[in-house]
């Protein structure tokens, strides 16, 4: 599994997702970026989500809780910017930091 | 380097059938090949993980150890979460202990593991090919490794990667009872899969011959969901119908096909390599359908949450895991493949879910609730057995299973949907899992048509290690059955048991954030459904 770590988390994010896709033979051309939303724009089903996550998780090494983002009152959400990723990825890892 | 030990995985493979197809009772061997490796090896029943499911069993297999141990006891993995339950699907990050990949690998071993479930994402410290199994073939690339494998796999002629990988959707049928025309459909779907693992499988033994050389057929299993009145013997007596016997003919073309892969791989691989079989269970017929939560709800331990209106209400309906109201149930089963109740145990006071005091008395009412669920006929139990969790899951993991597996009469798994009557019998029989799967060896140094007692799955680990001269780990469960190999193998290569497995450095999970910075992100998100 290639490295595709960046400076920020929203490049990260971007990297990995433009990894993920690179032959799915996607129609969408417009630049993958912090308002590209999963299944709208990228066509992915609930598995190709779990699979991102696994990738982020894998990318920083540890956990996320991505259970937290994509559940509420027992229902998943449909869709998600790379933007929501990018920033719960953050928190997430900001959480962490400052219980060090 | 050369490849010393070849292990081929048939998911599902069952002496029923391949006995049956070996030595029919008329006419010439559907699987010839396999035929010869009956009489020149040792094979043996293989008794699978309490629960006889690909996840917990391939697991065993691939680590020597049971679920209580390694952790992986499902398809689907479940987090309660007070007066929620979050469902996602298990990696190879759940597996708490070390696979023979990896126990090979650092000791100096090129391996490759193609197709066996729960390998992704790889090991980071592999030596060697992991292509997973059980892994959609959008994310192939990234979850095999070394990360250009997959780009090699892409040059070889008419690799297609959506031919080779699972897909969900096609999946999700494997239980379901389908039209003939879609039985037709799912049998032929499977052929050109194996013919893509058998391509990559052949194409890593003669570029990389890794020592230990492993690939997994997993449409035995498939197949024989939907097609098992058409392969066991037993079905095959009496007037057939015209469709039967096209069925039977394509079922038996997959298995004439598979015993051409298997013949090309160990000729391949040369006549000095020892070469395993073996299935993560076996298969039989199940004749009725068993709604669990339905009956549960009878007596009160499950209450139903009302499904949403129309599309996302039907998708509800048919998905794989249960839908209740979580602020009232106490026991349920989480998807039909468990064949496990959960006990809800409230983690704090005020969530949901029984005290943890009254734990034991509601256990011993549940236990006495199901072995008083009879069919009404015959008196007789539906629910053969009954396993408490510590007597079937020892181990550090042992809290992440069911608090109770069940086993139906017919060995079946259970429907988790609302639907009445509780028990009903199906329209046709269709293919479940069996304890009992299949351990074949073959090779130099194997004992020529020997038919061993029954062995345990976690024995398949300690065996490869041993073909590939490595000491046993002193804590895996299985052992080397010393039937299988001669006595001047056994002198010239006497069995060592050595350290134990390293505990894996688990990764830092990171905690949940509040509750009012979780709600902010929460109320941005369009609430539409995901994962039904």
């Amino acid at each position: 599994m290639r490295n595709l770590k960046s400076e920020s988390t929203i490049e990260t994010v971007v990297a990995i997702v433009q990894d993920l896709t690179q032959d799915w033979g996607l129609e969408y051309d417009a630049p993958i970026g912090a308002n590209t939303m999963l299944a709208k724009d990228l066509q992915f089903a609930s598995v190709d989500i779990i699979q991102l996550c696994v990738a982020l998780e894998e990318c920083h090494g540890c956990r996320l809780g991505f259970q937290d983002l994509l559940m509420k009152d027992g229902s998943y959400v449909g869709d998600l910017s790379l933007g929501h990723m990018s920033a719960f990825v953050d928190k997430q890892l900001n959480n962490a930091g400052s219980k060090l | 380097m050369t490849v010393r030990t070849l292990f081929i995985g048939m998911d599902g493979a069952t002496f029923t059938v391949l006995n049956d197809l070996t030595n029919p009772a008329e006419g010439e061997p559907v699987m010839p090949f396999l035929a010869r490796i009956f009489a020149s090896g040792s094979r043996a029943k293989l008794r699978s993980t309490p629960n006889p499911l690909t996840p917990p069993a391939w697991v065993s297999l691939m680590t020597g150890r049971g679920p209580g141990h390694h952790g992986v006891f499902d398809f689907i993995r479940a987090e309660e979460r007070g007066d929620e339950v979050f469902f996602t699907l298990y990696d190879s990050r759940d597996c708490r202990v070390e696979t023979i990949w990896s126990i090979a690998s650092r000791q100096g071993k090129r391996v490759a593991a193609l197709n066996f479930p729960f390998t992704a994402p790889p090991a980071k410290d592999l030596n060697g090919f992991i292509v997973p199994g059980f892994i959609p073939w959008r994310h192939l690339r990234r979850n095999s490794h070394p990360a250009d494998v997959y780009d090699r796999l892409k040059q070889i002629p008419n690799f297609n990667a959506q031919e080779l990988a699972w897909d969900f959707e096609q999946e999700k049928q494997s239980g379901d009872e389908l039209s003939d025309h879609d039985r037709e459909a799912w049998v032929s779907y499977h052929l050109p899969r194996e013919q893509q693992w058998f391509k990559v499988a052949e194409y890593l033994m003669r570029e990389e011959s890794p020592e230990l050389m492993a690939v997994l057929f997993d449409g035995v299993d498939k197949l024989q969901h939907q097609a098992w009145t058409f392969v066991d013997p037993a079905f095959q007596t009496g007037e057939l119908s015209e469709f039967h016997q096209r069925m039977r003919k394509l079922s038996l073309s997959y298995f004439r096909q598979l015993d051409g892969f298997i013949e090309k791989l160990v000729t391949a691989a040369g006549p000095e390599v020892q070469v395993f079989f073996a299935s993560d269970h076996g298969f039989t017929a199940s004749t009725e359908i068993v709604r669990i939560n339905a009956f549960l709800a009878e007596k009160g331990y499950v209450f139903w949450k009302d499904l949403p209106e129309g599309e996302a209400g039907k998708r509800r309906d048919n998905s794989y895991f249960a839908y209740l109201d979580w602020t009232k149930t106490i026991a349920y089963c989480r998807t039909p493949s468990s064949n496990g109740i959960t006990i809800r145990v409230a983690r704090q006071p005020g969530e949901s879910g029984i005290a943890p005091s009254e734990y034991n008395a509601v256990r011993a009412r549940l236990i006495k609730d199901l072995e008083e669920f009879k069919d009404p006929q015959t008196g007789e139990r539906i629910i053969a057995e009954i396993h408490k969790r510590e007597d079937v899951f020892p181990g550090a993991a042992m809290t992440d299973g069911p608090d109770l597996l069940l086993v139906l009469r017919d060995f079946g798994f259970v429907s988790v949907k609302n639907k009445h009557p509780v028990v009903e019998k199906r329209e046709y029989p269709v293919g479940t899992h069996h304890p009992d799967g299949v351990f074949i060896a073959y090779g130099p140094g194997i004992e020529a048509g020997k038919m061993l007692g029954r062995r345990h799955i976690t024995d398949v680990s300690s065996t490869l290690l041993y073909s590939l001269g490595l000491p046993v780990p002193s804590d895996f469960e299985g052992t080397v059955p010393t039937g299988m190999f001669t006595p001047q193998y056994k002198a010239a290569h006497p069995i060592v048991i050595g350290a134990p497995t390293r505990s894996d450095s688990k990764e830092v999970q990171i905690d949940a954030m509040d509750g009012e910075e979780k709600q902010k992100i929460m109320e941005q998100l369009q609430m539409l459904g995901y994962m039904e």
